[in-house]
């Protein structure tokens, strides 16, 4: 039978690292070492391109390249012939192969030698087994297919965002074995995406941000394609962001409207996954590890297929929650308490919507301008029950585009009120209503954006 | 290549090669399409001037026959522990046979070598399978090495030794 390359991307994960044979125009041989095979796809495989080396040179003038390959669990040794086609150096590929070299680098001691100058790509001409010994594979980790049904099955029950996050997080624990993630939301109006739920972590991070193209979530948000890492890897790792924001918040812990993001101290397997609905993306899955190449190819294949089902989902509900209020259930059950106590100050800088609830940073952002907007009509009504339709249309509230998914927001804002422990509640009382509850006395004050 | 030159390993190379290293063998054809396989052990001539890599006969088969038809060869010996790395080509290749004491120096370099990895986390079950040649299916490949050069990844990688 003759042999795919799926079947031996096992190969591919660098534990064992490669070697490549190439052939100058004048018949000289050259045999190098391999940082980095990728699997492209079932007939391409791509190398990186680090040095402008014999083996560089000879491809350019003679495209043929032999590539020995090991299993690192059972030994099979395997060898491909290649021809090169094509060099990429941007794009999902060029940024997958950077990411995950970075990984490599910092692993093997090369950090600060190993740069990626581009992602050669080769098509896949042969594959042959070498004769030689080889061991019984280990039994396998896990059914990962029957943690994917398992996992989508449960998923298809959920029938509000809040609990749909809450159940992929679920799953990935029960069915997985996966104990650290978080699920981050695409403002890309902004550029940014937004942590709604995570699982895992001292803190939650909820409301925390990161840039698009800033480590691999937002590498794999910007690029859309999943990104992952096996080795720990400064420039992608979120701990050193957290502790910078420490730091910082240390100096100016009054000001600071950063919210710390989750992750952990050192992740040394990463996996960013792109959630998308068609061409959208509407977030990003992230799982992380502290054990080295814990996330396979075919963990890589059950988490895209698992976001590709939570996209699916996300926008299923999206779309059905939409209209659907029935606005006078919505106050049925819950008489306005009156507040008491001393007064809290509520402020909001109209510069970028952030809110502060005495001296201290609650939220920003579109998710603070939702609260300032609840908290002044109620001030000047005394209303308590909204529904997300009125929301969505509320021109006060400047949402991105219309296709934003203010549920997000809502539950972002909603579980940020609860982790701050503060008077006041943002609570669902049926598909598309909610209630505001507000237990001490508010005092309302805005600072104008400069200028 | 003149008699009168010095050989072109000095000893600390010489040492170097015979170490618990990883070897590479790369070949061509008449076609310039490329063939690999995987040394188990090294020898050097007592005057410095001659290789002899050891290599299962089976898993090398095109390798022997490129190197029959061209005497070229390429071999790439490399330290996992400290990445340093040494390419030497030759264009007097020849296939010889394994000499009597072959077996027990390629189960040597095989340990060696799979221990040197164990260190460093690898399975040396795995290693020891990947190097393991049955004695009647070793085969050499003797050669003068006559261009050589340091690739250990770095701003030096592919210095020649010897202008």
């Amino acid at each position: 039978m003759k042999l795919k390359l799926d079947a031996i991307r096992g190969c591919l994960d660098g534990a064992i690292p490669g070697t490549i044979a190439t052939c100058s125009a004048d018949g000289v041989p050259n045999a190098a070492y391999l940082s980095q095979v990728q699997y492209v796809d079932a007939d391409h495989v791509a190398l990186s391109w680090q040095f402008f080396n014999t083996t560089r040179r000879n491809i350019l003038a003679n495209p043929f390249a032999r590539v020995a390959l090991i299993d690192p669990l059972t030994a099979a040794h395997y060898r491909l012939l290649l021809r090169y086609r094509r060099t990429e150096e941007e794009g999902p590929l060029f940024e997958i192969m950077r990411a995950k070299l970075a990984g490599i680098a910092s692993h093997t001691g090369m950090a600060g030698v190993f740069r990626l100058l581009g992602a050669d790509v080769y098509r896949v001409l042969e594959i042959v087994q070498v004769p030689g010994a080889t061991l019984p594979p280990p039994p396998p980790r896990a059914n990962l297919l029957a943690a994917l049904r398992a996992s989508v099955e449960e998923l298809c029950l959920c029938s509000e965002l809040d609990g749909l996050l809450a159940q992929t997080l679920d799953c990935l624990e029960r069915h997985f074995d996966i104990h650290h993630a978080m699920i981050l939301m695409l403002d890309s109006s902004a550029g940014r995406l937004y942590t709604v739920a995570s699982k895992g972590y001292d803190a939650s991070g909820i409301g925390s941000e990161i840039a698009l193209g800033d480590g691999v979530i937002g590498v794999a948000a910007r690029e859309r394609t999943p990104i992952r890492i096996g080795h720990f890897a400064a420039d992608y790792s979120y701990g050193k962001a957290i502790r910078d924001n420490l730091e910082r918040s240390g100096q100016a812990a009054s000001m600071d409207t950063e919210i710390p993001l989750p992750g952990l101290p050192r992740a040394n397997s990463q996996l960013a996954v792109p959630i998308r609905t068609g061409q959208r993306v509407l977030g990003v899955l992230y799982v992380e590890s502290a054990q080295e190449q814990r996330f396979s190819y075919d963990d890589e294949d059950v988490m895209v297929s698992l976001a590709g089902g939570l996209g699916a989902a996300m926008q299923l509900l999206h779309h059905g929650t939409q209209d659907h209020c029935d606005e006078n259930r919505g106050t049925a059950h819950l008489p306005p308490a009156a507040p008491t106590g001393p007064p809290l100050q509520v402020r909001h800088f109209g510069e970028n919507d952030s809110i502060f609830l005495d001296a201290e940073y609650l939220i920003k952002g579109v998710a603070g301008s939702i609260l300032w907007t609840l908290l002044r009509d109620h001030a000047e009504t005394g209303r308590t029950a909204f529904s997300n339709r009125e929301l969505r249309l509320d021109p006060r509230i400047r949402l991105p585009d219309i296709s934003d998914n203010l549920e997000a927001r809502l539950i972002l804002l909603s579980r940020r009120l609860v982790e701050r422990k503060v008077p006041i509640r943002i609570e669902k009382t049926s598909r598309g209503c909610f209630a505001l509850r507000v237990e001490r006395p508010l005092q309302l004050s805005h600072v104008p954006a400069p200028g | 290549m003149d008699h009168t030159d010095p050989p072109l390993l000095d000893d600390e190379l010489a040492a170097f090669v015979c170490r618990e290293v990883s070897i590479t063998v790369a070949s061509c054809d008449d076609d310039r399409i490329p063939h690999l396989a995987r040394g188990t052990g090294c020898r050097i001539s007592p005057d410095r001037r001659q290789l002899t890599v050891l290599l299962a006969a089976p898993a090398a088969a095109e390798v022997l026959a490129d190197v029959r038809g061209s005497g070229r060869v390429a071999v790439v010996f490399s330290l996992p522990a400290t990445h340093r790395t040494l390419q030497l080509k030759g264009v007097d290749a020849v296939v010889v046979s394994a000499a009597p004491s072959d077996a027990e120096h390629a189960a040597r370099h095989a340990d060696a070598f799979a221990s040197g990895l164990e260190l460093l986390g690898y399975s040396a079950a795995v290693i020891r399978s990947v190097l393991q040649a049955a004695p009647a299916e070793l085969v050499a490949i003797r050669f003068t090495p006559s261009f050589g050069s340091l690739q250990t990844p770095g701003p030096e990688a592919g210095q020649a030794l010897r202008a």
